[in-house]
C-alpha cells in the first residue's frame, strides 16, 4: 500500500483536491495483475478498450495532458446539470465529468507535456518500466514523439504496442478523421439500419466507439497471452471500419456473395426480419408516452401461445394469419391489430406475461429502467457504485458477465487530473520530491 | 480443412481445442474469433445441422445445410461434427471430444444435458477447462429462463431506446447485423481470454456466465452516465446520438442519392473555418461569408439557416467527393456506404482487408478478415464446413 501525496505546488493546485488515502494506489487483484499498461488513450473507443483492463487487475497508468483536456472530462455530464454534450463551458472543472470517471474508473491518472523533452524522457521510462503501450491518437502522433514500434522495441525489446484507430495505420485513408458516427457510416453500419424508403435512422450512439474498444481489448489480451506463452512482443493494429464490416452480418454476404444490391427499395427492413420468417416480429407501443415492447414471434407454436396470452381474440384466428408465411404476407395488418393489444398495457408487466408464456419479448428500457426496474441487473449486479472526490458516489456500469474466478477489482473511481502524478514519477519511476515540485511548478507534470 | 490458415509466426491460440455448442450469433461468433486465429474449433451439431444453417439468405439461392450464409458468417475456420444425443455411441464420441478440449462454448445448458453431460459435474471433473456460456439473460437471476432474439435484446438491453428517427410516431428502429447477439459474443472473446490468461498462470478453468442482457445494458454510451449523472433520458433522433435536448440533423443527402455524416459543432472555430473556405471554393457560402458569422453565438442563432445552405452545398455535389474533399480537408465526414460500396474501397483494398474464402465447391467468395493484425502472426479465415465434414478427423 502506497501512500498518495502530493507536492501542492501552484500548477497543481486547482485541480488536485486534498490528498485521500483510501485512493491511493494498492497492489491489485485479478487475472491480469503485474500487467502495467502506459496508455495514451483518450476519448470513447481507447478509454473504453483499456477499462476493461484496468478492471481486471491491471495497472492502467492514464497519460494526459493538462494543456488539451481529455474530451470526455470536458463533456457537461454533470450531476444535476441537464445539458447535451456540445454546450461545454469554456473552461470546465475536470474532474467533474461523468463520463469520463465511467470510462477511466480503475485507472491511475498521471499528466506529461510530451512538448517538453524532460516529460518525454519520463513517458520512455514509463513505458521502459511498463512494456505495454496504447494508443488511439490521430495517425502521425506517436511518430512525432518517435514512439514507432521499432522506437519502443529499443525501449524494451518485449514490447506490446496496441494501436486504435478508426482506418489502421496502412493505406491511403489512414490519416481520414474519425469517431465513432463516421466509423459507422463509412463501414455500412448506419446504411443498413432504416425503415424502407426513408432516410436511414443509423445510429443513436457511438455503437463503435464501444464495440472497437472490445475488440481492442480482446487484441490486447491475445498480444499478452502471446507474451506470457512465448515472451514476444507484438504490435496490434485494429481498425475500427475493419470492426465494422466484420459486424454487417449476413447481409453483406448477400450482396457480395450473391449481387444482391443493399441499394433496393425494401432495404433496410426496419424491424422485420427477412431471414427467418418472423411475424409478428416488431416493436409496439406500450401504456404511457413513447414507451415501447419488442415482440419477436418465430413459431408457430409461439404464434399460438400469443393468442393464448391475448385471451384469444376473434382476428388472431383469421386464417390470413395461419402461417408464418401468412402472418408475413400480412405484417402490416397483423401490427395494427397487435398494436391495439399492447397500447394499453405497461410494458414491464407485458414483457413479464409475455415471457412467462414463452414467447420473446422485452420493454424497451431507457436507462433508468436499467438502473431502478430491472431486476435481472439488480440480482447480478451489473452497476455498481464507487465514490468521487468531486462528483460524489456514482454508479458505473460493470462487466456484463460472472466468471468463475476471474473476478473485477473495482478499487477506485476514474483520476483526478494528475492525482497519481507523485506516485508514478515519484514511487515507480524513482524521482525525488524536489524534482516532481519543479517539473510540476514548470508545468512538465 | 476448414480450419484458419496461419500466414506467419505462431498463433497464441493455435494449440487449443475448442467445443462449440451454439447456434446463434453469439456462441458462433465466439468461436469463430478465436478459429480464425488459428484454434481448433469443433462445431458439435445435431443430424440435420444447428438452426443457423437453415437460415437464409443463402448461396445463389441453394436452400441446404451447406450454403447457407447466415451460417457462413459467423462459422470459419471451424470443423463440424454431427452427434446425435440419442445415440449411446455418439454421446461417448462427444465426451471423448470433449475430453480432448480446453474450452467448451455453450449457449444452451439443456443441450448439454441431452449430449449427457451436466454443466455443474463437468466443472468438478474438469478444474483445467474453461467453460464460456453465453446465454440470453445469464445462468442465475429472475430473468434467466426469459428467451430472447436480437431486437428483444436490443429492446431489454436499453440500446434500441437511442435508435429510430426524430418522429417519435415511428417506434424505435432496431440496428441491422444482429448487434445484440454481436456485444454478448465481445465479451465471451474478453472474458475467454482473461480466463486464458489466468489459466495460464494458475493451472485452473473456470464457469465464464456471459449475459446478452447486461451486454447491451453496459454498450449503450452516453445514454447510462446520462441517468447516472443528470438523471436525464436521452431521446433516440434520426442517425444521430440520442441526447436528452434535440439537435440538429448531421446527415445530409447529396447529388446522387447517397448520404454523408456530418456533425457540424457550431462552436469549434476550425471546422467552421474549413467548411466556410470550403464552400467559399465552391462558391456556395452565400452570405455565410458576413463576419457576422465569426461570433458562436451568431452562428448558433442562425443555425437553422446554416444548416439549410449546407444541404444545399452537399446536395449539387456526389457523396464521394463530398466524404473525400471533406476529409482533405480535415473534416470528420463519413460517407453512408451501402454493402457493394465497400469491396471497391481502396483504402481497404490496399489493406487486403477482404479475403477470398474458400467454399466446398472449390471456388472462392469475398469474406471480411480479421480486424486487427498483429506484427508477430498472421492468420486468415477458413471455410465454413460442411456439415459433419470432420466426423472422422
Amino acid at each position: 500500500m502506497t501512500q498518495n501525496t502530493f507536492s501542492g505546488s501552484p500548477a497543481n493546485e486547482a485541480t488536485t483536491p486534498v490528498a485521500d488515502p483510501s485512493r491511493g494506489p494498492r497492489p491489485r487483484s485479478g487475472p491480469l495483475a503485474g500487467v502495467k499498461i502506459a496508455d495514451f488513450c483518450w476519448m470513447g473507443v481507447g478509454a473504453v478498450a483499456t477499462r476493461l483492463l484496468a478492471d481486471f487487475g491491471a495497472d492502467v497508468i492514464k497519460i494526459e495532458n493538462r494543456k488539451r483536456l481529455d474530451t470526455p472530462r470536458r463533456l457537461p455530464i454533470y450531476k444535476g446539470e441537464v445539458r447535451s454534450y456540445g454546450a461545454e463551458e469554456a473552461n470546465p472543472d475536470p474532474n467533474k465529468g461523468g463520463l469520463f470517471n465511467n470510462y477511466s474508473r480503475n485507472k491511475l491518472g498521471v499528466t506529461v507535456d510530451m512538448g517538453d523533452p524532460r516529460g518525454r524522457e519520463l513517458v520512455h521510462d514509463l513505458i521502459e518500466h511498463c512494456g505495454i503501450v496504447t494508443e488511439n491518437f490521430a495517425p502521425g502522433v506517436m511518430e512525432k514523439w518517435n514512439l514507432t514500434y521499432p522506437e519502443l522495441r529499443e525501449i524494451r525489446d518485449d514490447v506490446i504496442f496496441a494501436r486504435m484507430s478508426g482506418y489502421g495505420h496502412s493505406g491511403p485513408q489512414a490519416h481520414y478523421r474519425s469517431y465513432g458516427p463516421v466509423v459507422q457510416a463509412v463501414s455500412g453500419l448506419s446504411f443498413n439500419s432504416g425503415l424502407p424508403g426513408r432516410e436511414p435512422s443509423g445510429w443513436g450512439l457511438s455503437y463503435m466507439d464501444n464495440q472497437a474498444a472490445y475488440y481492442n481489448s480482446a487484441g490486447l489480451m491475445l498480444a499478452i497471452y502471446q507474451r506470457m506463452l512465448t515472451g514476444q512482443g507484438t504490435e496490434v493494429d485494429v481498425s475500427a471500419v475493419e470492426a465494422g464490416i466484420g459486424l454487417l452480418g449476413s447481409d453483406l454476404l448477400d450482396t457480395v456473395v450473391n449481387d444482391r444490391p443493399s441499394r433496393r427499395p425494401d432495404y433496410p427492413r426496419g424491424n422485420r426480419l427477412e431471414h427467418p420468417d418472423a411475424a409478428p416480429h416488431g416493436v409496439y407501443p406500450a401504456s404511457g408516452e413513447d414507451q415501447w415492447i419488442a415482440i419477436a414471434v418465430f413459431s408457430d407454436d409461439d404464434w399460438k401461445s400469443l393468442q393464448v396470452a391475448m385471451g384469444d381474440p376473434a382476428w388472431a384466428g383469421e386464417p390470413r394469419f395461419a402461417t408464418a408465411a401468412d402472418r408475413v404476407a400480412h405484417h402490416d395488418e397483423l401490427d395494427v391489430l397487435l398494436a391495439g393489444w399492447t397500447r394499453d398495457q405497461g410494458k414491464h408487466d407485458l414483457m413479464e406475461k409475455l415471457q412467462r408464456a414463452g414467447i420473446a419479448a422485452g420493454a424497451v428500457q431507457n436507462a433508468q429502467d436499467l438502473a431502478e426496474h430491472d431486476p435481472q441487473i439488480a440480482a447480478r449486479g451489473t452497476f455498481f457504485e464507487l465514490d468521487h472526490p468531486v462528483i460524489g458516489p456514482a454508479l458505473f456500469e460493470g462487466f456484463p458477465g460472472q466468471l468463475g474466478t476471474s473476478r473485477p477489482d473495482h478499487w477506485r473511481s476514474a483520476p483526478l487530473l494528475g492525482e497519481d502524478n507523485d506516485f508514478v514519477f515519484g514511487e515507480l519511476l524513482g524521482r525525488d520530491a524536489d524534482t516532481l515540485a519543479q517539473l510540476a511548478a514548470e508545468g512538465v507534470i | 480443412m476448414a480450419s484458419a490458415q496461419l500466414l506467419g509466426g505462431s498463433s497464441p491460440v493455435q494449440h487449443l481445442t475448442v467445443v462449440e455448442l451454439a447456434q446463434t450469433p453469439a456462441g458462433e461468433q465466439t468461436g469463430k474469433f478465436v478459429a480464425d486465429l488459428g484454434a481448433r474449433v469443433v462445431k458439435v451439431e445435431p443430424p440435420g445441422g444447428v438452426a443457423s444453417r437453415h437460415v437464409g439468405p443463402f448461396v445463389r439461392g441453394q436452400e441446404d445445410v451447406d450454403h447457407s450464409l447466415e451460417f457462413w458468417t459467423y462459422n470459419s475456420s471451424k470443423s463440424s461434427q454431427v452427434v446425435d444425443a440419442t445415440q449411446v455411441e455418439d454421446r461417448a464420441a462427444f465426451a471423448a471430444l470433449l475430453a480432448e478440449a480446453q474450452i467448451l462454448v455453450v449457449e444452451d445448458r439443456a443441450w448439454l444435458s441431452e449430449l449427457g453431460v451436466d454443466l455443474d459435474e463437468l466443472l468438478e471433473q474438469r478444474p483445467d477447462l474453461i467453460v464460456v456460456a453465453v446465454t440470453p439473460f445469464g445462468l442465475t437471476g429472475p430473468w434467466q429462463d426469459y428467451r430472447t432474439s436480437d431486437l428483444v435484446a436490443l429492446a431489454a438491453g436499453g440500446l434500441l431506446n437511442s435508435c429510430g428517427y426524430d418522429d417519435h410516431s415511428i417506434p424505435p428502429i432496431r440496428p441491422g447485423g444482429n448487434q445484440g447477439f454481436q456485444l454478448g459474443a465481445s465479451f465471451s472473446w474478453c472474458a475467454l481470454l482473461l480466463a486464458l490468461i489466468e489459466r495460464q498462470r494458475t493451472g485452473l478453468g473456470q464457469l465464464v456466465d456471459i449475459s446478452l442482457h447486461e451486454s447491451n445494458a453496459v454498450s449503450c454510451e452516453l445514454a447510462n452516465p446520462y441517468w447516472f449523472y443528470p438523471k436525464a433520458i436521452v431521446q433516440r433522433q434520426t442517425c444521430r446520438h440520442a441526447q436528452p435536448e434535440p439537435t440538429q440533423s448531421a446527415l445530409f443527402e447529396c447529388g446522387d442519392g447517397n448520404y454523408v455524416y456530418f456533425a457540424l459543432i457550431l462552436s469549434e472555430q476550425k471546422a467552421w473555418s474549413t467548411l466556410l473556405a470550403w464552400m467559399v471554393d465552391l462558391d456556395m457560402a452565400a452570405d455565410l461569408t458576413d463576419p457576422a458569422y465569426q461570433d458562436i453565438a451568431y452562428r448558433q442563432q442562425e443555425f437553422s439557416h446554416v444548416q439549410e445552405l449546407i444541404e444545399v452545398f452537399c446536395l449539387v455535389q456526389d457523396a464521394d467527393t463530398v466524404y473525400h474533399e471533406g476529409q482533405r480537408r480535415g473534416l470528420p465526414i463519413g460517407r453512408l456506404n451501402a454493402f457493394e460500396d465497400l469491396p471497391n474501397d481502396v483504402h481497404l483494398q490496399e489493406r487486403g482487408f477482404f479475403v477470398d474464402l474458400p467454399t466446398p465447391e472449390g471456388d472462392a467468395v469475398t469474406y471480411p478478415g480479421l480486424p486487427y493484425r498483429f506484427s508477430s502472426f498472421e492468420t486468415t479465415p477458413g471455410r465454413p464446413p460442411s456439415l459433419g465434414e470432420g466426423d472422422h478427423e
